[in-house]
């Protein structure tokens, strides 16, 4: 009890520093540390043994196991295969050796796509609106903001029919304009542009523009620099810190996105992993269970990676707003 | 010199423009288009993908629709869905929205008072003439929608080009019902215009803006308020006349009577109760009876009358709510709890402080599909699955987990009442509090960041315990934290779809489906649109409400220092 207290008091600032841990050893100090640790198990247990199984025979994750026996590296390559993640088709000339024709496709492929477009969209939508809401006067701001924001509480299932006929209606009207390429249905505009004006990243980066000192933007008027040059030139630069926030939230969003892509595609021209995912694991039941984690695995890798690198500005990003993407 | 002329340029050339805009207002003027400029994407997608959709989503849910508009069909889906319970819900939205009409109408009144002349009245009339007119610009938008919305099957078997498209979508402008609307609109747009233009030119006064905002935002509540109550009144009448058509009584009204009674004493008890806890001895003791005679009676009639009004709706509907409902109670508690533990370990001074917080996030941002399909794994039904090699060690029987659709009470043997959730939606429970803990963990440690240090080195001088500084200043100073992260948490459980898609299996029928699951089922399997449409609006109801009476009653107990 009494090392409670003293633990308080070594909080007095805002966030206790790093590493002050005292030397003494107490037994509330082993109790703290021993939770924290089982914390740790149930948190990346399930991980560790999805790492391990992926490497495992059928019958070693049947029974299982806690490790494999030997590492079975083919697993992934059957699994990259059968799940149909990635095919690479290279056509080199026979003759010469040059490349000739290079065909990707697969899951990975469509997500990697959709992902660059969702965010590289989003980012040319959600910059200039955040910009006007933060640092323009015009009539009806408030009102707009306000409006804006209200649309983040409506529920996704509301949104799901409308979304699907306006989609629908939509991608008739620009087949009528560019052809069969202009489809949205089963295309990439379904997947992408209902995403694009996301009132978290507008919100997120307006708090952001806001705190960019006026006397910047005076001086840049004073030199004769109008809103989009002011935007482009100094506002910009100084902002790749929610920049990074956005584009690693919107790369996770859509990565994970299963309800809305399970609804508006058919085939796998476009369908994304996640739904590539389920489609393999709920197709082959019960099935080959080292295969569906080493799948798994796959999928897993591209977030987990970023997340390390992001990690900080990423955890600290959520705790200011709370949302994820 | 040179540099100095070389933009004035353009100024010699246009004089009468440059000069306009180089003034102040001209000035203004470009700020507000280039501000609209910026604005135009994201206020065109935000529209067409944000608030456009809630108002098709209730008008797809008046009809049979099957990927096209079908036939109007009234409230029928929602009777569908809830029974006669739906009418009653529609005639409560429709004194609601009645009521805050009226309310805003007082509002004006206020106003008016204090700018007494002529001048705010014209400024009012101009506001509810414009009001109007927006209510007929919507009444002729959807109008148009369904005729817009065939257009795609129309020109399905035909060689889409771009002039048929536009001749298709030119015809449906001329639709005698459309046009007819289309008309109506146009007169009352020129009118409303002309009227606020009127009263801003001639009739302006100290707060024009807001008098005539308030005004048109009355009108159009009204106008909604009416329209609502009109359909209630006329859905209702036409479906008992069918009923005692086919010998049958429909007992809507009365249900909708003892209904609303019932659900009026109850918040009435808790008012009066509220109030009595101030009170003297005497009268708290009367107040106390009161308010209890009073949740009785009302609980009476709601018992008496829910099941009844309840009876033709759709079952699976029913137990969508059910599950989603133990859904919540099992894991928002379960989850805000540990998160809070080990947040306020975390926020002892202890080392690996960041790598601890770093993999209790971890759960959080994988893919819910890949982490969903390892637990799938660890709680198979399978003799060495993971989970039940653990309960092995502990000498317990395995279990079928994710392919059990019995109860966690009858495999306990309890009785009935006690059944709860059944063991496959544990584990989807268990998963979701796994997935969510880490979230909780780090906002906690946020807000305990946030707490500032000298409350506790105050408290420590005054000698308080650990416990007590832990219930006396933490949980009181972290109340707006737990405020938030139960409303996120408990609309998350509405809306959570992934695990369950992934968790669910064919042996388990509906007894894991939430309400957006069910919802999600009708859609692209049956393709009922207009039903899923009204499902979800009902469950959007609930979530608002929900999020309502969260706010009035633990809103009330948020300390924001």
């Amino acid at each position: 009890m009494a090392s409670e207290v003293e633990n308080l008091r070594a909080a007095p600032n805002r966030r206790p520093p790093v590493g002050s841990a005292r030397k003494d050893i107490s037994w509330s100090r082993i109790g703290i540390y021993a939770v924290l640790f089982a914390g740790v198990i149930i948190a990346i247990g399930p991980f560790l043994w999805m790492i391990s199984a992926s490497f495992m025979t059928l019958s070693e994750v049947n029974l299982t196991r806690l490790l494999p026996e030997n590492l079975l590296w083919e697993n992934y390559a059957t699994a990259l295969r059968r799940a149909n993640f990635l095919n690479i088709e290279i056509g080199a000339d026979p003759q010469t050796g040059l490349l000739q024709s290079l065909s990707i496709s697969g899951y990975i492929w469509n997500s990697v796509r959709i992902t660059l477009i969702t965010v590289l969209g989003s980012l040319a939508v959600c910059i200039p609106a955040a910009y006007a809401f933060a640092r323009m006067k015009f009539v009806g701001r408030n009102f707009l903001f306000a409006l804006f924001l209200s649309t983040m509480m409506i529920p996704g299932i509301v949104m799901l029919i409308p979304h699907l006929l306006t989609v629908i209606w939509l991608g008739r009207l620009s087949e009528s304009l560019f052809g069969p390429l202009g489809a949205w249905f089963n295309n990439w505009p379904a997947l992408t542009i209902p995403f694009f004006a996301s009132v978290f990243n507008i919100f997120l980066l307006r708090q952001f523009f806001i705190q960019i000192p006026l006397d910047l933007w005076e001086a840049a008027r004073i030199d004769g620099a109008g809103h989009p040059r002011f935007l482009i030139s100094v506002v910009l630069p100084l902002s790749k810190a929610p920049i990074m926030t956005i584009v690693t939230l919107g790369f996770i969003g859509s990565w994970n996105a299963l309800m809305w892509p399970l609804l508006v595609t058919i085939n796998d021209e476009w369908r994304p992993i996640a739904v590539g995912l389920s489609n393999f694991v709920t197709a082959d039941t019960p099935g080959d269970l080292n295969l569906q984690m080493a799948a798994s695995v796959i999928t897993v890798i591209p977030i987990l990676l970023l997340y390390f690198v992001a990690q900080k500005q990423f955890t600290e990003g959520i705790a200011q707003t709370g949302i994820r993407g | 010199m040179l540099f100095n002329q070389a933009p004035r340029l353009p100024m010699v050339t246009f004089p009468p423009i440059a000069r306009a805009l180089g003034t102040r207002r001209g000035r203004l003027l470009i700020e507000n288009v280039t501000a609209y400029l910026f604005l135009a994407p994201a206020g065109l997608l935000i529209l067409l993908f944000g608030i456009f959709p809630v108002a098709f989503a209730f008008f797809v849910s008046l009809h049979r629709w099957r990927r096209f508009p079908d036939e109007y069909v009234g409230l029928a889906n929602y009777e569908k869905a809830l029974g006669n319970l739906g009418y009653i819900l529609f005639f409560w939205l429709a004194i609601i929205a009645l009521a805050s009409a009226v309310k805003m109408g007082r509002r004006l009144q206020k106003l008016l008072r204090v700018s007494s002349d002529q001048r705010g009245f014209a400024n009012v009339a101009a506001g509810l003439v414009a009001g109007y007119a927006a209510l007929l610009v919507i009444d002729w938008f959807f109008k148009l929608v369904p005729v817009i919305m065939l257009i795609p099957r129309q020109v399905r078997r035909q060689n889409t080009t771009l002039s048929l498209f536009m001749e298709k979508l030119g015809e449906s402008f001329t639709t005698p019902d459309v046009y007819a609307a289309g008309n109506l609109m146009l007169v009352g747009l020129l009118i409303g215009i002309l009227a606020i233009t009127l009263a801003v030119w001639r009739f302006r006064c100290a707060d024009s803006g807001q008098l005539i905002a308030l005004s048109a935002a009355t009108a159009g509540i009204a106008g909604a308020g009416i329209f609502l109550l009109q359909l209630t009144v006329a859905e209702t009448q036409a479906a008992i006349a069918a009923a005692r058509d086919s010998g049958e009584a429909l007992p809507i009204w009365s249900q909708l009577v003892f209904i609303s009674a019932g659900i009026a004493l109850i918040a009435g008890a808790w008012l009066i109760f509220r109030h009595g806890i101030g009170a003297y001895d005497n009268r708290r003791f009367v107040l106390q009876l009161v308010s209890g005679l009073m949740l009785a009676v009302g609980g009476y009639l709601l018992m008496a009358e829910a099941p009844a009004a309840l009876a033709a709706a759709d079952d699976d509907l029913l137990q969508g709510f059910w599950v989603t409902i133990m859904y919540a109670t099992g894991t928002v508690p379960v989850q805000l709890s540990i998160g809070l533990l080990l947040a306020y370990l975390l926020f002892q001074p202890i080392r690996f402080r960041a790598f601890f917080r770093m993999v209790y996030f971890i759960p959080y941002i994988t893919p819910f599909v890949a982490t969903s399909i390892v637990f799938r794994i660890i709680f198979d039904a399978g003799q060495y699955a993971p989970a039940n090699r653990i309960l092995s060690i502990a000498g317990i029987e395995p279990q079928r987990w994710i392919l059990e659709r019995s109860t966690i009470g009858d495999l306990l043997g309890l009785p009935d009442f006690l059944a709860g959730p059944s063991l496959a939606l544990i584990v989807i429970m268990i998963y979701s509090t796994w997935t969510y803990i880490g979230y909780d963990a780090v906002i906690f440690l946020a807000g305990l960041g946030n707490i500032p240090g000298e409350l506790y080195e105050a408290a420590r001088i005054d000698g308080a315990s650990g416990w007590r500084i832990f219930r006396h200043i933490t949980l009181p100073l972290l109340s707006p934290t737990v405020f938030f992260l139960s409303l996120v948490a408990i609309i998350g459980t509405f809306q959570a779809f992934t695990q369950i898609w992934i968790l669910r299996t064919g042996a388990v029928g509906n007894k894991v489906n939430t309400a957006s699951v069910y919802i999600f089922d009708e859609l692209q399997n049956s393709n009922r649109y207009g039903y899923a449409s009204s499902m979800a609006f009902v469950l959007f109801a609930l979530i608002l409400l929900m999020t309502l009476f969260q706010n009035r009653v633990m809103g009330r107990r948020v300390f924001y220092g």
